[in-house]
């Protein structure tokens, strides 16, 4: 529960004739975090082996089978379906490519060349568009296109570049007529003295003016062309029409044909991958990869049933010793799983790190609820969460993943409500189980400061306990979080705990050494580290540079010290404010309505809502402020890899 | 600077400034420069927060680009986490910002069909953007041509640029006209977005995606007229009339043959001699640009103070992660080829460049 799930390295070798089926049982399980062998080759030319390279000229294959179905189903407006419960073996590339091709010619058969088909249609009409400002010139277009005494241009240019064309010639004298604007281009004339037409010419091209290039075999004036361009485009939507018919058809005969090709592709395609990346010996086959240690014997269990002549090689990964590349599976049972997510918006724990999903899981809710103390808030709080984690409303289900946090919240909210004694921010009805916030300032604010320290100093123990999993002695002795960071902590902690009290209990001048110590080591804790690791040179970039830093480093520390704990005081000021605001508006409905008629309900309600949705979000955010910025620093780093198991399509399109 | 404000980007703030607060520190940066060669530096590199996406990789296998790729995916996550947390009406704006990875994707792959470079080549030069891209990657460089790879495109945001564009291209033969329609579109685009942000956001927005547009204008103007020795009115042409420190005066004026040294000093006044800089313009364009950049961090750097609740700081952040990922792409090159410190520091950004100061 404290670490991320205990994994094991697995490595199969298995004859070269079993890769495929132990591939295909690996994804069907869906255990395997499968990692890239195909580096390994034999040094001897392989037998009847199926080279590596092969099997991701094979995934190419399918990947283009299945861009080439995907565009017949688009043409035929066929869904993809789902896959199909038996759809999980894989096919071999030639056996489905006749398949493909025979559908992709009947469709073409029918449909002719589509793209060509609306290239021309759109050409067609951009001619039109560029004659339809100058239709009611009674003058055939050739004479317009070559005028004999100016240099003009007809044509369209996108209409973002028009202004920047008018400033690229302002040193010429020029005609710009804009003719016609549409979906964000126009037609243009530009036109301008022939002994400028190197600058104008070159000013329309970079300007991307594109001239009229009307094929010669329309000749006559504009609207006689327009005519004829329009004749042409509408022969061009009856064939459509006369073709929509024979699509519907073929749609009805292949459609289930179609899905089903397209998931044995896919299979197809999953499976060559994770076979290409397969390392290759002389007579058999490298599998590695990494399983939940829990779930190695089950799936030694289904390998076997494969095949008995299956090596297993198992090699178990402390933390201590673990890389970068020990995938991480985080397991949080129940209602723990819905506070994941606020840790991994962080970062993914580390394989050697303790996973915090269970520490912020009981103190996001508790620092919240001591913010929000409200027993009908917290309520309502926990109805809506309920709202959100039920997806019954479609606009909300983006934040379904919430509901149980929100619905958690709600609930320890509404218990500090019973401790504040305030319920909808009415201060009267209920007795105050343990105090008032708003009558008791200072007391709120010393207890938050206490639990601030409380949870820095269970980060402070995190810290020590993933350094010494991680086996990093140098920040577990005098890191800024480890031993020495934690003793300085609490060592200043202690004086100033016994000069405000007045009592001693552990004499202040041991404190003030043991301070001073630790002090020390922190200040100097980077080249204490570098010495305790082994690593030289103890100090780069010149000792005087370095004390300076350290100094400043320490200055640092020491405001961190002070700020991380004064931060927590943010816990009670809300709890104050949280009353203090709902107080508020019952003085405004109050002054609004004095006789506690329609407006100061209205005002009332109004309060609530707002109180809930905008105070309850700022809540929120400072709570998770706390968490990321004063708890999580003190031990988490994050930056885990993520487990992603091979897993056929099928179990996936199951879940 | 409203309470909507307040609630909407508290959020995201806090998420920016974890992750800002994660990016490669000043001592990482001094060991990965003192790395002594390419292996040490990738092992260095496992450390960080680009750890993870190393170690998808077989070690034999990472090359530089190979690495460059995998390290290109930490900002790809980091435009996921922020995109998803961005308030709706400013989501756009950083979907945006993440557009012009998918340009210089496109870019690219109008490059590889040119040159017919496989697929698998290409591939690892792109940024990966996973689901965020709307281009079909290998099929575009499996199609014939680039016209047909352009046809590929209907129903994208590009298709209408570059179709408008492919007159040119079909004349020219050359891919500039493509290269240089998409950049003008990409940056109006973004700009007219920046303008349509709320209030509070509007400013700093202007300021962080304006520095980085006045940068790009002011070195495509300054490239045109001294490299390309284009006319003044294709210069015009293919910059842009806007920014936030750099005006279309300035732009008209390196088009008209003005002084450039003179412009660029009157523009950024705090960036020292930039005169004996240009006296050798084929080297100091590019030495400018750089310092164009390092300005523009200082600028990303700076969106981080004061008030908090706008869309700057995500698109500052977003930038300054950009910067890192292109030192660190240098310095796996640097390192690749044996380069010592003093060959590549001077190209750094944000990396290594605190003793040069």
């Amino acid at each position: 529960m404290f670490f991320p799930e205990e994994m094991i390295e697995v490595e199969l070798i298995v004859p070269e004739e079993n890769a495929v089926a132990v591939t295909n049982m690996l994804a069907e399980e869906g255990v395997f975090h499968q990692v890239d062998a195909g580096y390994v080759k034999s040094n001897e030319e392989a037998g009847p082996a199926v080279a590596a390279s092969d099997w991701q000229q094979r995934a190419s294959a399918f990947a283009a089978l299945e861009r080439r179905l995907l565009t017949i189903m688009d043409v035929l407006g066929v869904e993809e379906g789902v896959p199909l419960p038996d759809s999980d073996a894989i096919t071999d590339v030639e056996a489905v490519r006749p398949d493909v091709e025979r559908l992709e010619k009947q469709v073409q058969d029918v449909t002719g060349d589509l793209e060509a088909e609306q290239k021309r249609r759109e050409q067609l009409q951009s001619y039109i568009q560029q004659l339809e400002p100058i239709k009611q010139v009674e003058v055939p277009v050739n004479l317009l296109r070559h005028p004999s005494y100016v240099f003009s241009v007809l044509g369209i240019i996108p209409e973002d570049h028009l202004t920047r064309l008018e400033t690229s010639l302002t040193h010429i004298p020029f005609v710009l007529v804009t003719l016609l604007k549409d979906n964000r281009r126009a037609v243009v004339v530009l036109a301008g003295m022939q002994q400028h037409a190197d600058i104008l010419d070159r000013a329309a091209r970079s300007a991307y003016l594109n001239p009229l290039n009307l094929p010669d075999e329309y000749q006559g004036t504009p609207q006689q062309i327009i005519d004829a361009l329009q004749a042409e485009i509408a022969q061009m939507h009856q064939h459509a029409v006369e073709r929509e018919g024979a699509i519907s058809e073929l749609r009805k005969q292949h459609q289930e044909q179609l899905q089903t090709l397209l998931w044995r592709v896919r299979t197809g395609r999953l499976l060559s991958d994770a076979l290409a990346r397969v390392g290759r010996l002389r007579y058999t086959c490298l599998i590695v990869g990494w399983v939940p240690t829990a779930r190695l014997d089950a799936l030694t269990q289904q390998l076997k049933q494969v095949t008995d002549d299956v090596l297993i090689e198992t090699t178990p990964v402390s933390r201590s010793h673990a890389g970068q590349d020990v995938p991480v599976a985080l397991k949080s049972p129940g209602i723990l799983g819905a506070f994941r997510v606020l840790v991994t918006i962080y970062g993914r724990p580390r394989y050697e790190e303790i996973d915090p999903t269970i520490f912020i899981a009981v103190t996001f809710p508790l620092l919240f609820g001591a913010m929000f103390g409200d027993v009908g808030h917290g309520l309502l709080l926990a109805l809506l969460g309920g709202l959100l984690a039920s997806r019954k409303v479609r606009a909300l289900r983006g934040l379904a993943e919430l509901g149980p946090i929100i619905i958690i919240c709600g609930l320890v909210a509404a218990v500090f409500g019973l401790l504040y004694g305030s319920v909808f921010g009415v201060e009267g009805i209920l007795p105050a189980l343990w105090f008032r916030p708003l009558d008791n300032i200072m007391s709120i604010l010393t207890t938050t400061i206490g639990a601030g320290v409380v949870l820095l100093s269970l980060g402070f123990i995190l810290g020590i306990i993933n350094a010494c999993v991680a086996r990093d002695w140098g920040a577990l002795i005098v890191g800024h979080n480890g031993i020495a960071g934690a003793t300085l902590y609490w060592s200043l902690l202690g004086i100033a705990v016994q000069l405000i009290l007045g009592k001693q209990v552990v004499p202040i001048p041991v404190l003030i050494v043991l301070a001073a110590l630790a002090g020390v080591a922190v200040m100097f804790s980077e080249v204490l580290q570098r010495l305790i690791d082994g690593h030289r040179p103890l100090i780069e970039g010149g000792v005087v540079t370095y004390v300076v830093q350290a100094v400043f480093e320490m200055a640092d520390t020491l405001i961190s010290i002070l700020s991380n704990t004064l931060s927590y005081v943010r816990v009670g000021a809300f709890a104050v404010a949280h009353a203090g605001l709902s107080a508020v508006f019952f003085i405004l409905a109050e002054m609004i309505s004095p006789a506690h008629g329609v407006g100061y309900w209205i005002v009332v309600v109004l309060g609530n809502v707002f109180i809930i949705g905008f105070e309850g979000l700022i809540v929120g955010i400072q709570t998770l402020r706390l968490e990321y910025y004063e708890f999580f620093s003190k031990f988490f780093k994050g930056g885990g890899l993520q487990y992603a198991p091979l897993v056929s399509l099928s179990k996936r399109g199951s879940k | 600077m409203g309470g909507g404000d307040v609630s909407e980007y508290a959020a995201i703030h806090a998420r920016v400034r974890a992750m800002y607060a994660a990016m490669l520190s000043s001592e990482t940066w001094r060991d990965l420069c003192g790395a002594s060669d390419l292996t040490s530096l990738i092992d260095l590199l496992k450390e960080t927060a680009y750890g993870p996406y190393i170690a998808e990789v077989e070690d034999s296998r990472l090359t530089p680009r190979r690495t460059a790729y995998q390290i290109r995916k930490h900002l790809a996550a980091a435009f996921d986490a922020i995109v998803q947390l961005t308030p709706a009406p400013t989501r756009s704006l950083v979907n945006r910002l993440c557009r012009r990875y998918e340009v210089d994707n496109l870019k690219a792959l109008l490059r590889g069909i040119e040159n017919n470079t496989p697929w698998e080549q290409v591939n690892f030069v792109l940024f990966p953007l996973g689901a965020f891209t709307e281009l079909p990657g290998q099929e575009m460089v499996e199609a014939e041509s680039v016209a047909a790879a352009v046809d590929l495109l209907q129903g994208t945001s590009y298709y209408d640029t570059l179709s408008h564009a492919m007159k040119r291209y079909a004349e020219e033969q050359s891919l500039f006209p493509l290269e240089v329609a998409l950049d003008l579109a990409y940056w109006r685009d973004l700009w007219r977005n920046v303008g349509q942000l709320s209030n509070a956001s509007r400013m700093p927005g202007r300021r962080v995606v304006g520095s980085q547009l006045d940068a790009n204008n002011l070195l495509w103007a300054i490239r045109y007229r001294v490299n390309h020795r284009l006319s003044e009115e294709e210069i015009i042409n293919y910059t842009l009339p806007f920014g936030y420190r750099v005006r279309d005066e300035d732009i008209r004026a390196i088009a008209a043959g003005a002084d450039i040294a003179s412009i660029v000093s009157r523009i950024y006044p705090e960036m020292g001699d930039v005169t004996s800089l240009l006296r050798e313009p084929q080297s100091g364009i590019p030495e400018l640009e750089v310092q164009l950049q390092r300005y523009n961090a200082s600028v990303y750097h700076n969106a981080f103070l004061g008030y908090p609740f706008h869309i700057g700081i995500p698109a500052a952040y977003l930038l300054l992660a950009e910067m890192e990922i292109q030192d660190l792409t240098l310095l796996l090159e640097a390192k690749s080829a044996q380069l010592p410190l003093e060959r590549f520091q001077p190209h750094l950004l944000v990396g290594c460049i605190s003793e040069q100061r």
